[in-house]
């Protein structure tokens, strides 16, 4: 569905140092630096595929996607969406493509839902007759019934995200790019979100999410790409990279007397005992392939009277801290894929 | 005009009918300001009885309500928002999607003019009761005055286009705008009658696309042109028409060339 070899875009920015006398020497003489924002990106994601796109701020996510989309055009390297290269042929490609940018709106803010959505019935040239079974196939997952005869701009964030979503997907496009979807979403709007972005899927629709939250990642993708400095660090499975990196699981325990002190290191190798917030709190951090919960429990029992405990999984968080934190490099020698 | 278009000009419609209150009141105030330079030729015409620049106090009067109609007709909407669209960035949306920018853009600015058409009808009615009528033409000359009046909208509509697009080049609009809105005022007669100015002004007016959209439609109504000379007039329109929509495509193709060169 989309093939990208070599992509790279650099940029150019104006290098304007500050100061009257050297914005006076910029305009007559403008020197520009250049910033290369993707270098070099290889991608080839299937039909029905979900691919997480992840990078700290700054990483190329945006630019990838832009040209992904046509809307940007690379400075080198080849991108084939569908069979067609999405610059040359942006109108053929839209046809394909479903975009949302979760920080922008597509409707017409002063005018109901309904208006906006009739409106790209019309550009994609969608028959009466389809466009209404499309209305009624997005109404369980984005409950629409009740947007449309709202104007946009009285929407609530986690409405309007739906509305702009049924925008997006009303033509049926084969390869959609969400870019932060769930963004400003409340708890209950980004689970209905994420539920609808997995039953997509299910349709045979190819999904890119670029996104800077974790559950996105872990609830609707399978694959995730890490992007650095305009580079993919890693790509592959997201439950392969959680093993790598996110092996830490965490027991919290509530003990029923005070028990300053207590430290399993001795009876677990290689685990960490953390002091609660108070002297019957304490956590203890273990390495989920060295030792079991129930490992845990059994060691705290020889030390202390439990109350009660809560278990911390991994999660991607923990991955995408460290990628963050640059600890990459020396956690993947090679990479997955 | 293909469906979409007709729903663009539909939903313009509908956001006029949406600030309906605030769309009456800018336009009110371009009425008063009709009042006001009204008032002034009036007092210049020795109270209505004298004349200037070769025209009687009722030909004035006429000129001033077309040229009201003129600046009113694609006004405010249209200038701002393709700007605003450039510079928040959500014209990538539009790239996105399968459609022609300029003629869904111009099919958007239809529906606002239709707004602008019913306030043009209400305020031309309450001007003429307050200053008493005009000279009305008949005949070929009506003919001729509806097709410069109907060709001013796509004149002035190349005009803004093209200024709001210059927002990918300069990254702000306030200078573009306010330049546009003098170079028209002055260039177009929309305050003064082009026959007032110095020789070379007038030369200078006669060569540009502004006259177009004001001074051409107010001399065919008034009848100060003779039928070849109001012909000759239209089609000046129509060239400029021609060149500015054909202009603006190629300066789209370089904006968007830019845009995807700097990632907008």
């Amino acid at each position: 569905m989309i093939e990208a070899r070599g992509l790279t875009k650099v940029f150019r920015r104006a290098d304007k140092p500050p100061g009257l006398a050297a914005s006076v020497r910029h305009l007559v003489r403008p020197r520009y630096a250049e910033h290369t924002a993707v270098a070099g990106i290889d991608l080839s994601i299937g039909a029905g595929e979900a691919v997480a796109y992840v990078g700290p701020n700054g990483a190329g996510k945006s630019t990838t996607v832009k040209m992904l989309t046509g809307i940007v055009h690379p400075t080198a390297g080849e991108i084939r969406v569908c069979g067609l290269d999405p610059h040359r042929n942006r109108h053929a490609n839209a046809r394909n493509i479903g975009v949302l940018f979760g920080q922008r709106t597509q409707l017409w803010w002063d005018l109901p839902v309904r208006d906006s959505l009739a409106l790209l019935r019309d550009i994609y040239r969608i028959p009466e007759r389809r466009y209404r079974a499309r209305l009624d196939e997005l109404e369980p997952v984005l409950g629409l019934a009740g947007l449309l005869p709202v104007l946009a701009r009285k929407l609530s964030l986690g409405q309007r995200m739906r509305a702009d979503l049924a925008a997006a997907l009303l033509h049926d496009p084969r390869v959609v790019y969400l870019d932060e979807p769930t963004i400003g979403l409340d708890v209950t709007a980004r689970d209905a979100m994420r539920g609808f972005l997995r039953d997509l899927r299910r349709t045979g629709t190819t999904l890119m999410i670029t996104t800077h939250d974790l559950g996105d990642i872990e609830e609707v993708c399978d694959r995730i790409v890490i992007l650095d400095a305009g580079r993919i660090i890693y790509d592959g499975p997201v439950t392969a990279i959680k093993d790598r990196l996110a092996r830490d699981r965490a027991v919290h325990f509530t003990l029923a007397d005070a028990c300053p002190g207590v430290d399993l290191s001795t009876d677990l190798p290689g685990s960490r005992t953390v002091a609660g917030e108070d002297e019957r709190r304490v956590s203890v951090v273990f390495d989920r392939f060295v030792h079991g919960a129930g490992d845990v429990l059994a060691a705290m029992a020889r030390h202390a009277r439990v109350v009660d405990l809560s278990i911390d999984e991994p999660s991607i968080d923990d991955v995408v801290r460290r990628v963050y934190a640059g600890a990459i490099g020396d956690a993947l020698p090679d990479r997955v894929r | 005009m293909r469906a979409h278009h007709r729903t663009l000009t539909r939903l313009a419609w509908g956001t006029v009918l949406a600030y309906r209150a605030d769309f009456v009141l800018q336009l009110l105030g371009v009425a008063v300001q009709t009042v006001a330079v009204i008032a002034v030729w009036r007092v210049v015409t020795a109270g209505g009885t004298g004349s200037a620049a070769g025209l009687t106090w009722d030909q004035l009067k006429a000129y001033l309500l077309i040229a009201f109609a003129t600046g009113t007709l694609m006004s405010g909407f249209t200038d701002w928002q393709l700007a605003e669209r450039v510079l928040s960035g959500n014209v990538a949306l539009e790239l996105v999607k399968p459609v022609d920018y300029q003629l869904a853009r111009f099919a958007e600015a239809l529906g606002y003019v239709a707004g602008e058409v019913v306030v043009v009808l209400a305020m031309g009615t309450v001007l003429l009761v307050a200053f008493g009528g005009v000279p009305v033409p008949g005949g070929a000359q009506a003919v001729l005055f509806l097709i410069s009046l109907l060709a001013v909208i796509p004149l002035k509509f190349g005009l803004i286009y093209l200024s709001g697009m210059a927002c990918f080049w300069t990254e702000s609009y306030y200078g573009v705008g306010v330049a546009r809105v003098a170079v028209t005022n002055i260039l177009s007669g929309a305050l003064v009658p082009i026959a007032l100015y110095p020789d070379w002004l007038q030369a200078l007016c006669r060569l540009s696309p502004f006259p177009g959209i004001v001074s051409t439609p107010a001399l065919v109504f008034l009848g100060e042109v003779g039928v070849a000379e109001a012909v000759r007039l239209i089609a000046w329109q129509f060239v400029w028409i021609a060149v500015l929509w054909l202009g603006a495509r190629t300066v789209w193709r370089l904006a968007v060339t830019r845009f995807s060169a700097h990632g907008g």
